[in-house]
């Protein structure tokens, strides 16, 4: 029997403290961002409590035994659709959303806790012994249990989150070990979907590189027609849900996909964003010093626009800071994910990586301008209790499974 | 080239191939944008400042309940800095422009210099015409300085109403870190009287216009075309319970006292007036405040700041025997056949000396009307103390009143308990003697004693005394009541009815008060006189009329000056007069020209 004595074998300081660092650098934000704002002067002090709320959170589930997490993950999916189904019928609105529960003055997200749940339901789904990746019957089930919060939130509408469920259920997948025919079957619908959105001469370019990759592929010929037909259905049935649409609902999706739609709206934010940090400079403006903050060129900027925050009061230095330690914790993550046997643990840690992952890419992308502008949170640094818990919550599972990953390797 | 099933090596590199080429990218074009085009952007930040310009909503005027206005606004110019924008050695040649001593532009930065750089700082409030046309015609060279028109109070009708409006104040550090959401240095808030109760009414939603400067911060329009301007909105208009004659006479007919008068409409606990003497000058306080003029103000040995109505407590004197033969009566130790005789004074361990000599046998309405002290020293002992004090406080008497200005002392009722505090258990039974004749420990505020008149005219109901009846709606201008809680005492009719006859004998029959004897306008009162062990007594008198429908009731304190019906009394009959009479002209004129009514005075009740 050994014994150990030495913290480190039982917790991962470093990943502890790149929160620790990442969420007070956050607060900094947060605390710049509203300063001279008066709507929003309360928000510095709330995320302080969430924050401190946040890391009781981490501690309880360090400590849990490891495996809670497969004994919740199917209760827990399924609360997470119940509650995504209730937001949908009496959800609050707030700014055109309707994704928020209301407690008294407390606000609730159910899309933010639906990402754990989702990550649990797909590893446990995958890794169930009789569960073979390659046949069709398991990915589509797959595919099932995955789509159908995204389908939830889809309709609240919640553009940003939707697209970190379907990289979330496509790294699982990648993880789980799809072989590259079956992500091909998998990606193909998105893309032809996406396309038809755009319009129908890109609906039938994305048709024809379905041809060409089916004709690659050389499988049978009643399996390829069938895969076709799959994509002809995603595309059309993508227009019907379209037209289904509210037209503020449409508008919205339509902005997406072309920003310059709206001039005044969202890009007018992207042009301000880029201005931000690139006139950060090296070491930026200082704190409360920078004019496109404090002046509130970007609205609510303590939400899905604090990396310019940080990027226009600390320049490159922060900046770069604040990547380094998501660069850290993410190969941390990984780490720990390919270290453990078990297939469980290890497909729920790369959900998790997922979830981060695609956070930060969508957040930080959007603000640099590489992407267009899609609101969602930055993990740990944007205000916000619901994503702040889930997240920690989401770290907790990781620090958890290092804890005991002597047991399952 | 298939890879490998789960989290196999390959399916793992790829992993990490995509989350490094995703960070690297980031990296990269971080450096991009802000290393190598860092001077691009930091010249389009620049060249793309929106300056806020804070636009200061009319604050909230107060009308009279015959809606005269009688606090409104006018206009004056302040000095702003913006220091952000400012070369501070521009400020010896601004402090000679605009008549400060030197240094005095830094101080005021030096001091506000945690606030955000990009917002003007008003340096100097009042400044002079003259220095405004300067400052116009200078302008281009002077960056980061502006002036702006903001509003000063002015007092229309004639009323000093010191102690009843009150005045603003610069706001302090200490208010302005609580509520920063609202509030920028050098803001004026309500600092007493209405003017601080009402202020969150009263100041409205400040607004903001958005414009565009460019590097050399010369103005290059509007951003997004006004689309986020934020128009101001005008604070409240009140409408006071005051009645602008009343107040009026009682101001003038106390300017030469030291004292204070307080008159309430007995069925709705409307102030009518409040005074108290000496007053200041509220006009010193809209504009810049003078030290000589606040030292003075500090130093005053007649404290001219402190509200003696509402808050000097002073023994109620023979008042107070109206409070005793109420007790009384209601508890049934007494009724209105029940005779004590006065033989010129009572024996409890020592004698207790009634005035004007033996007043014989005496009912209750008869020793009211006498003010017979003999009667009353008798009455507390079979009343007991703690009933005694139970029933002041039933009436008004050793708590806060509730008025709607932040000034309200709470007075004193003493009980058992208090003496046993401070004597034990053995506590002298002589020290009620005097509690029954109003004087001792017992004390109250002239607003309490007008209260408690206005309670005994309405038969024990009223409302929670108010200043401010309510405000006029933004758009349409229609009468918005507040509003205040009931008062019930939960004492019986007949013990009213009892009293007030002694009441109205001793005005109209053979009492303490007959001078103001008369049937025009049936005053019912009582004389007082608070012993003073400083110097001179303080007169007292509370009244109401008309006695059979009471519509004002009225508590006058003058302080140092003697007897009650000499100095007191004639205070209040002016005041009733102005009312009752007024409103008796009132009527006849609205009914030479009926129909031309305006609906303000149809929605007020």
């Amino acid at each position: 029997m050994r014994i150990d004595y030495k913290l480190e074998d039982k917790f991962d300081l470093g990943l502890f403290l790149s929160f620790l660092i990442l969420f007070c650098i956050g607060l900094a934000a947060i605390y710049s961002a509203t300063y001279n704002n008066h709507a929003a002067a309360g928000n510095f002090n709330r995320q302080l409590y969430w924050g401190l709320a946040s890391l009781l959170v981490f501690f309880i589930v360090y400590y849990l035994p490891t495996t809670t997490f497969s004994m919740i993950s199917v209760p827990s999916y399924l609360i997470s659709i119940l509650f995504l189904i209730a937001v949908l019928v009496i959800g609050r609105r707030i700014m055109g959303h309707k994704s928020w529960f209301g407690f008294g003055s407390f606000g609730f997200q159910p899309s933010e806790f639906a990402k754990l749940g989702t990550i649990l339901g797909l590893a446990w789904y995958l890794s169930k012994k009789k569960v073979d990746i390659e046949t069709f019957k398991d990915i589509i089930i797959t595919l099932g249990i995955g789509l159908l919060p995204v389908g939830l939130i889809f309709l609240e509408p919640d553009m940003g989150t939707t697209f970190v469920y379907l990289g979330l259920i496509l790294v699982m997948l990648f993880w789980k070990g799809i072989s590259l025919f079956g992500l091909f079957i998998v990606l193909s619908p998105a893309i032809v979907a996406l396309s038809s959105l755009f319009g129908t001469v890109y609906f039938v370019i994305a048709l024809f590189l379905v041809i060409v990759g089916l004709f690659l592929f050389r499988k049978d010929l009643f399996f390829s027609g069938a895969i076709l037909a799959l994509n002809l259905g995603a595309g059309f049935f993508t227009e019907f849900v379209f037209n289904a649409l509210g037209p503020h609902q449409q508008k919205r999706i339509l902005t997406f996909i072309d920003p310059n739609s709206d001039p005044l709206g969202s890009g007018y934010n992207a042009i301000q964003a880029k201005v931000a940090i690139g006139s950060g400079g090296l070491f930026g403006k200082g704190f409360l010093s920078g004019n496109q903050t404090q002046l509130q060129f970007i609205p609510e900027q303590w939400t899905d626009f604090i990396f310019c925050v940080i990027g226009e009061e600390f320049g490159f230095i922060g900046s770069i800071i604040v990547l380094i330690l998501f660069f850290y914790m993410f190969l941390r993550i990984i780490k720990i994910a390919s270290s453990t046997k078990d297939e469980f643990i290890s497909l729920t840690l790369i959900g998790i990586l997922s979830v981060y992952f695609f956070h930060l890419a969508i957040n930080v992308g959007m603000v640099i301008g590489l992407i267009p502008i899609i609101g969602i949170p930055l993990p740990f640094i944007s205000y916000g209790g619901s994503s702040l818990l889930v997240n920690i919550f989401m770290l907790g599972i990781v620090a958890n499974v290092y804890r005991t990953r002597k047991n399952y390797t | 080239m298939r890879p490998e099933g789960f989290a196999s090596i390959p399916r793992k590199t790829i992993v990490y191939f995509i989350v490094v080429a995703c960070f690297g990218l980031f990296a990269f074009r971080l450096v991009q944008m802000q290393i190598i085009d860092h001077q691009a952007f930091d010249e389009k930040s620049a060249s793309n400042s929106i300056k806020p310009l804070e636009q200061v909503p009319l604050r909230g005027v107060f009308y009279d309940r015959n809606m005269e206005v009688i606090t409104g606004n006018s206009p004056a110019y302040t000095m702003r800095i913006t220091p952000a924008e400012y070369d501070k050695s521009l400020s010896r040649l601004l402090e000679t422009v605009i008549d400060v001593d030197s240094g005095f532009i830094d101080k005021v930065l030096y001091n506000n210099r945690f606030y955000s750089k990009y917002l003007p700082i008003r340096i100097k409030r009042g400044i002079d015409f003259k220095a405004v046309s300067w400052l116009e015609e200078n302008s281009e060279h002077l960056h980061g300085v502006d002036f702006i028109v903001e509003m000063q109070r002015d007092y229309p009708a004639g009323i000093i109403g010191s102690h009843l409006f009150g005045y603003e104040k610069e706001i302090s550090p200490a208010s302005l870190e609580k509520e920063k959401n609202y509030y920028s240095p050098g803001d004026y808030v309500g600092n007493s009287g209405i003017e601080k109760t009402y202020e969150k009414e009263l100041r409205g939603e400040k607004g903001f216009n958005y414009v565009l400067v460019d590097a050399k911060r010369k103005e290059t329009g509007k951003f997004k075309d006004g689309k986020m301007d934020k128009p101001s909105l005008k604070g409240r208009d009140l409408v006071l319970s005051i009645d602008a004659d009343v107040q009026r006479v009682a101001e003038e007919e106390l300017k030469k006292f030291r004292g204070a008068a307080v008159a309430i409409e007995p069925k709705t606990g409307e102030i009518l007036a409040l005074v108290s003497t000496p007053e200041f000058d509220l006009n010193q306080f809209s504009y810049v405040t003078t030290k000589e003029y606040l030292t003075g103000l500090y130093t005053d040995p007649d404290k001219p700041l402190f509200n003696r109505a509402t808050m000097s407590g002073k023994p109620a004197g023979s008042t107070f025997k109206i409070m005793a033969a109420i007790a009384a009566l209601d508890m049934g130790v007494i009724n209105e056949n029940t005779i004590i005789t006065c033989g010129g004074g009572f024996y409890f361990g020592r004698f207790f000396k009634c005035h004007g000599g033996p007043h014989g046998p005496l009912n209750v309405v008869h020793a009211i009307e006498k003010s017979c002290n003999t009667f009353f020293y008798n009455l507390i002992y079979r009343i007991g103390l703690d009933k005694w004090s139970e029933y002041a406080h039933r009436l008004g008497f050793g708590h806060k009143t509730g008025i709607d200005i932040s000034e309200d002392a709470p007075g004193l009722v003493p009980n058992s308990k208090y003496y046993e505090k401070i004597y034990g258990p053995n506590w002298p039974r002589s020290i009620m003697a005097s509690l029954g004749i109003g004087q001792g420990e017992v004390s109250a505020t002239p607003l309490q004693l007008a209260q408690f008149v206005a309670l005994v005219a309405n038969n024990g109901n009223s409302y929670t005394p108010h200043l401010v009846k309510g405000y006029l709606k933004e758009n349409t201008k229609e009468f918005i009541p507040y509003k205040f809680n009931e008062i019930r005492t939960g004492i019986g009719q007949r013990a009213f009815d009892i009293v007030k006859q002694g009441m109205i004998l001793v005005v109209q029959g053979a009492g303490t008060a007959t001078r103001l004897k008369g049937d025009e306008l049936k005053i019912a009162g009582k004389t007082g006189t608070a012993q003073n062990p400083h110097g001179k007594d303080h007169a007292l008198f509370i009244c109401f009329a008309p006695y059979d429908d009471p519509k004002i009731a009225i508590a006058v304190v003058v302080e140092n000056v003697g007897f009650g019906a000499t100095y007191a009394a004639p205070i209040a009959q002016k005041m009733v007069e102005a009312y009752l009479l007024k409103n008796k002209l009132k009527k006849e004129g609205l009914q030479k020209n009926k129909g031309s009514n305006n609906q303000l005075f149809g929605a007020r009740q």
